[in-house]
């Protein structure tokens, strides 16, 4: 009896639930299922917060979807050729100084105009060694920040070094000094102190805090946050009224929360691969009233090798495996072919990319080539299907992030794949945390790690290829190249590639570098992921850019009522 | 309650008096009652059904062919009772293994099969190759119109390429009723291991307790009483999340191959011996002043021999109850922590490491989240009926429903 | 009765501190702290910036100095930084602490209005056709997998009829709405949560009134009240379920912790905002301040529970007397 009568009750409250309509101007929801942390742009450090932040900040440049720099904050890009930076000679060291004027309608939030003492003040802040920033190497290219007497929207950038890549500062976002410099004098000295007690985590819904088409007008943790119009925004007007991002972490259930319209679309920061190929089929099939979106992107998805195994040492066992990778058919049968190999890591999105086989060596899927590389090597076939020398078997530790579907797929299909060619993989993998903040850095991985790096185009190779990039005790374990690759050719055409202000010779040097990454393979390209989002069918003018400038940063164009702007 | 009504009826033989005066032994009373309790002795079939399952694992993947871990990247998410044809590598790799094991064989076939031009290549190395990319029927046709002697054999190996999946296929297309079958191996012996381990536990700290009692007592009791009170959950996030290889004793036992099964014995054995403790505590303070065992320690026996000897047989059927409701809910936090993904690390299939790779494509594939789960229920449900048979069965004041 | 309780209080505190450390102890272990992530985001930063940060936050200390330092900030008031989410803890913690409450206390008492009545029904019929029904249900509660069950519910409830939200705690802007809106709303995430949540307890607590019920009626008293001619009804409740209540209550305040064990997967699954989520997560990120805190908070939380259900003891049965 009382199971009815609780049964009646649980009816009579579902009836409750609202119907589903589609989304207008008035109201966008959107599902995101990754964390998201506190907005202070110097110490956010999380994907989520960097896609939703672009809604409320903006800085000077950013890049677009064809992989161009524009200016956002600024009135111009500067550049040599037209005389608003020059290289000049400080002490025999090469320096760039810049000139940045910022456009004259950019105010903040509570409207306070964007001035080059907010650059400044966060270029302080980036310095101080009691704040944890989130992406401090931007905030190292810049020396020193001056504004011009007269004009404070007038500024003047000194850089430490002469790279042709001055002006992409993307990441170098101004933080108000109105509103934060107080807090930053009285709470600066103390550990994590400015962090603790910064507007963005005390007062996030602070208007002042904002400079993009939006402020933040609610946000909970680990639940939602709530975006509402700037008034002062420089740029044209918004169209939706509300944006609301609402954290669903349980990717399995995004679906029906779609479905029952909790969230109207799907980020690019939502469903795995796997889901959204599913759900692909699925809104085709019963005519949804949805676009499932599959945007290549510049992310790599790789293995890192680890070159101090005494194993891997051996190039050609880094051969074999690449050989011995069905890689066409992992993405074919994984993917749907919704993700294109990688052959190195430059994407073809890139205009550096290219999969020439006189400019770069390529590793087409052949298991008899593999064979015979390992056999050269010494690793022979034994009768239990794996291969051993001098006694020892020929196996690999394999590690990756615990709980990303796809990667553990991967990984599983891999070990499947190398079982095959005699190679025995043994799996072990960590929660991210643990497996970025020490295992992969500290080159703890055993043999292979499986990770991305996410970057935009044209970035230079540097900090994952540099011999100066290897982590080690001596430099406190910094550094991103995980692989202990060290090439002195290749250094140098790094270091060169960092000064060379002319494209054509930039792209022959990248050139020369992929020549060497492929030959030597430090690390086992497997495929350039594609961003996957669900919209709904009326949204207009979403660009889904594939690399780290998000499309947020075109939030203001988008449209739900269906003109479509050029 | 038998006897008395016998008494009443008419005058007994010689023989049967003596069978009813021989006293019953206590496991045919026990026997008895416990098969008057329906649910239990279903229980106990489905756990006997369970573990020959388990233990014949191997076996009923030699007699069905299928490997737990053969991947079908092509066939992914299949629906229960259909079949698939193997991935293209598998089949290569099954003619390799074929032309080394059998040289002489596949080279007259090779040979055959160019002569008779039933193959388009003419290198005989790349012959038995270009079979494989044929669907199967197609191929035993070829076979059979070679004719050469052996060509049987041939046949059996594509014959293998063709699998029948009774539950359906998982997300790399690996057969689902096997991984189950495996399944119950890995989540079974897991929850058997922690219940044997931890009444061991149990019974040395209970019975070291009850006899010593004083000061040993109050500490034993108050580390049993303060883990028992434990939010069980956290903590076991806590200790899976640590790295063991980190920890000095432990580094030469584990290895990555078996850390997570280990790891996760060794957790749920951590937490699971306390209500064996209690119990034999309770049993041993109460049997300390029996007539017995003063009689016992006069006659200058050992503590050693009163606990083993004299004790132990005392405490031997609470306990036998309690490691069988230790094993359902070793099995239950099994599944749990696995779920959370800190459990059995894939590719070694445990229900609930089955269970947390299922949740993410439940529209698509609600099967392969229902059934583990289905497996769950089932074991543990039997289990705790079977517990609470035995329960019944041996409390001598328990009152027949 | 005062030093009773003093007596365990003082132990109760004793072993939160000892399970404290033990804790921070290992989460020690895990790798990753503060510095390694300043490392990572830094690639510029030399040896000696990480032995002077590596001070700064005092890393260079054993874990024990660490953890004095530690309990000295908790007892300014001064809970520590979210490393994940950036924010001090007590910021994070408040509405999560409410939520779980709310979930908590709801299956509680939803559980125990299905189960004592259910336990009672079955102990006065004992082997009837109900009983057995009741039985299984009851062991079916008991042996289900929590999230298992909850992912069913998201299966049944919210996709293929979709009455009841998939996740989440509330409508965005449902504060907004006013007091009993806003509960409602509330309300209608609660259910899937609280179904998946309450039918473990259902099960536990059944068996147990059942047990106790059945153990209470067997007494001699129960034969002289029936002897002297009073009714069924108080019989039943003011004789058999008054002494029948003394079990179920230790029962009570073991099953907190189950309870909240519970809430970490049930909140997982369906994404409900509250500490038992906040625990699981901060462990797995690594967030170390928000895994400490919450930690004891969720470790006190069922000690004093223990505690207060001793104390509830010997109100229900007068024959215990505290010493």
């Amino acid at each position: 009896m009382k199971a009815i009568f609780a049964l009646t009750m649980l009816a009579a409250l579902g009836c409750a639930t609202p119907a589903q309509s589609a989304p207008s101007n008035t109201e966008l929801k959107i599902g995101i299922s990754q964390e998201f942390e506190n907005f202070n742009p110097l110490i956010k450090t999380m994907s989520a917060t960097s896609y939703m932040f672009s809604l409320v900040g903006r800085t000077l440049v950013s890049l677009d979807a064809n992989g161009k720099w524009y200016p956002q904050l600024a009135k111009s890009i500067p550049s040599l050729a037209n005389g608003s930076a020059k290289i000049i000679d400080v002490d025999g060291k090469k320096k760039i100084v810049a000139t940045w004027e910022i456009i004259d309608a950019a105010k903040w939030g509570d409207g306070n105009p964007v001035i080059c003492e907010d650059f400044a003040f966060a270029l302080k802040v980036a310095r101080a060694p009691t704040v944890s920033v989130g992406e401090k190497e931007t905030y190292t290219l810049v020396e020193k920040i001056e504004a011009d007497p007269k004009n404070p929207k007038k500024c003047t950038f000194t850089y430490e070094k002469a790279r042709w890549d001055f002006y992409q500062l993307g990441q170098f976002t101004p933080l108000p000094k109105h509103i934060e410099e107080a807090v930053f004098n009285k709470y600066g000295k103390e550990k994590e102190g400015y962090e603790k007690n910064s507007n963005y985590s005390r007062n996030p819904s602070l208007k002042g805090l904002y400079n993009g088409p939006y402020v933040i007008s609610e946000v909970k943790l680990g639940d939602h946050v709530t975006f509402t119009p700037n008034t002062y925004f420089y740029g044209p007007p918004t169209k939706i009224q509300k944006i609301i991002f609402k954290l669903i972490p349980n990717t399995g259930t995004l679906e029906a929360n779609l479905r029952s319209g909790t969230i109207d679309m799907i980020s690019p920061l939502g469903l795995s691969f796997d889901e959204a190929v599913a759900f692909d089929k699925k809104v085709k099939a019963e005519k949804l009233p949805y676009e499932v979106t599959f945007t290549p992107s510049v992310t790599y998805e790789h293995i890192d090798l680890n070159l101090d195994n005494p194993i891997l040492k051996d190039v050609r066992v880094r051969k074999a495996l690449v050989y011995g990778l069905n890689r066409q058919e992992l993405v074919k049968a994984l993917f749907d072919g919704k993700q294109e190999v990688a052959v190195h890591n430059i994407s073809p999105k890139d205009s550096w990319f290219t999969k020439d086989p006189k400019e770069i060596v390529l590793y087409p899927y052949s298991k008899r080539e593999a064979g015979k590389l390992l056999d050269e090597a010494g690793w022979k076939m034994g009768t239990d299907g794996y291969r051993t020398k001098k006694g020892k078997r020929l196996s690999l530790v394999f590690m990756t992030t615990a709980g990303n579907k796809v990667r553990e797929l991967v990984q599983v299909y891999m070990q499947n794949q190398y079982k095959q060619l005699g190679i025995e993989i043994i799996t072990k993998n960590e929660p991210a945390r643990v497996f970025f903040g020490e295992t992969t850095r500290k080159r703890k991985f055993g043999a292979m790690a499986m990770f991305a790096w996410v970057s935009n185009p044209e970035n230079s190779p540097k900090s994952v290829l540099h011999t100066a990039s290897i982590p080690t005790e001596k430099n406190g374990w910094s550094g991103q190249n995980f692989m202990d690759w060290s090439n002195k050719k290749a250094d140098l055409l790094m270091d060169n590639l960092e000064l060379e202000f002319n494209p054509v010779k930039r792209t022959q040097l990248v050139h020369q570098i992929l020549k060497l990454y492929t030959d030597e393979v430090p690390a086992l390209p497997l495929y350039y992921r594609s961003d996957t989002t669900v919209i709904p069918k009326n949204l207009k003018n979403y660009k889904v850019t594939g690399h780290q400038f998000s499309e947020t940063n075109e939030v203001e164009k988008w449209d739900l009522n269906g003109t479509i702007l050029n | 309650m038998e006897m008395t009504e016998n008494l009443t009826a008419t005058p007994i033989s010689d023989a049967n008096r003596k069978k009813l005066e021989q006293a019953l032994p206590m496991w045919r009373i026990v026997l008895t009652q416990f098969l008057e309790h329906k649910m239990a002795l279903v229980g106990a079939i489905i756990i006997a059904l369970f573990m020959i399952v388990a233990f014949s694992a191997p076996l009923i993947r030699v007699l069905t062919g299928i490997d737990p871990e053969a991947q079908n990247v092509f066939n992914r998410y299949q629906a229960p009772f259909t079949s698939a044809i193997a991935g293209q590598d598998i089949r290569e790799t099954a003619i390799e293994k074929f032309r080394t094991d059998h040289p002489q064989l596949s080279e007259s076939l090779e040979k055959d099969l160019i002569a008779k031009s039933l193959v388009s290549t003419t290198t005989p190395a790349d012959a038995l190759f270009e079979l494989t990319t044929k669907e199967v029927p197609e191929a035993f046709k070829i076979l059979d119109q070679v004719g050469t002697s052996g060509a049987k054999e041939l046949q059996e190996t594509f014959k293998n390429f063709s699998t029948y999946h009774l539950f359906g296929t998982d997300e790399l297309g690996r057969d689902v009723f096997i991984r189950l079958i495996y399944g119950t191996r890995i989540s079974m012996s897991v929850g058997i291991l922690v219940a044997l381990v931890s009444a061991l536990v149990g019974l040395l700290v209970g019975s070291l307790a009850g006899f010593y009692g004083g000061a040993i007592d109050t500490v034993l009791m108050r580390v049993t009483d303060a883990l028992l009170s434990l939010p069980l959950l956290p903590v076991m996030i806590v200790i899976a999340a640590v790295d063991m290889q980190k920890l000095p004793f432990l580094k030469s036992l584990v290895s990555p191959q078996n850390e997570s099964i280990l790891k996760m014995i060794l957790i749920l054995c951590l937490f699971s011996w306390m209500t064996v403790a209690r119990l034999v505590r309770g049993s041993i303070l109460t049997l300390r002043e029996r007539e017995f065992i003063l009689a016992a320690k006069t006659l200058g026996a050992t503590d050693f021999t009163i606990i083993i000897k004299h004790m132990f047989p005392n405490v031997v059927a609470p306990m036998l109850v309690s490691i069988t409701l230790g094993v359902g809910e070793s099995i239950l936090f099994e599944a749990a922590l696995s779920f959370l993904g800190l459990g059995i690390q894939p590719p070694t299939p445990s229900w609930g490491n089955m269970l947390f790779n299922a949740q993410e494509l439940i529209y698509q594939a609600p099967f392969l989240a229902i059934l583990p789960g289905i497996m769950i229920l089932l074991t543990v449900i039997s289990f705790n009926y079977l517990g609470d048979g035995l329960q019944d069965a041996m409390d001598p004041k328990a009152i027949r429903r | 009765m005062t030093t009773y309780i003093l007596r365990r209080l003082i132990q109760t505190c004793i072993v939160i501190v000892i399970l404290s450390y033990v804790c921070f102890y290992l989460m020690t272990l895990m790798p990753g702290d503060p510095v390694d992530l300043m490392v990572s985001s830094n690639p510029k930063i030399t040896a000696e910036d990480v032995v002077r940060l590596r001070k700064l936050y005092g890393l260079d200390q054993p874990s024990y100095v660490r953890y004095g330092h530690w309990v000295s900030d908790l007892a300014k008031g001064e809970l520590g930084y979210s490393r994940t989410y950036r924010v001090p803890v007590a910021v994070l913690l408040g509405p999560r602490l409410t939520n779980t409450f709310i979930l908590s206390m709801t299956a509680l008492v939803f559980s125990l209005l299905i189960a004592i009545p259910v336990g009672i029904v079955s102990a006065l019929r004992p082997g009837s056709a109900i009983d057995y029904f009741f039985n299984f249900f009851a062991f079916a509660g008991i042996s289900i997998p929590s999230f298992w069950l909850g992912i069913v519910c998201i299966i049944i409830f919210a996709v293929w009829i979709p009455l009841f939200p998939a996740g989440g705690t509330q409508t965005i802007g449902g504060p907004e709405l006013g007091f009993w809106a806003d509960i409602a709303d509330r309300s209608k995430y609660l259910v899937l949560p609280v179904l998946s949540l309450s039918l473990q307890q259902i099960g536990r607590f059944s068996r147990f009134t059942r047990s106790s019920m059945l153990e209470a009626l067997r007494n001699d008293f129960i034969r002289t009240a029936k002897a002297k001619g009073l009714s069924r009804q108080v019989i039943i409740w003011k004789h058999a379920f008054r002494n029948a209540l003394i079990p179920l209550i230790t029962i009570l305040a073991l099953s907190i912790s189950s309870i909240f064990s519970g809430a970490i997967i049930t909140e997982t699954v369906f994404a409900y905002q509250g500490v038992g989520k906040l625990t699981y997560d901060s462990i797995i990120g690594n967030d170390f301040n928000v895994a400490m805190v919450s930690f004891i908070i969720s470790v006190a939380m069922v000690l004093l529970m223990n505690l207060l259900a001793d104390l509830l003891y010997g109100v229900a049965d007068p024959r215990i007397n505290f010493t």
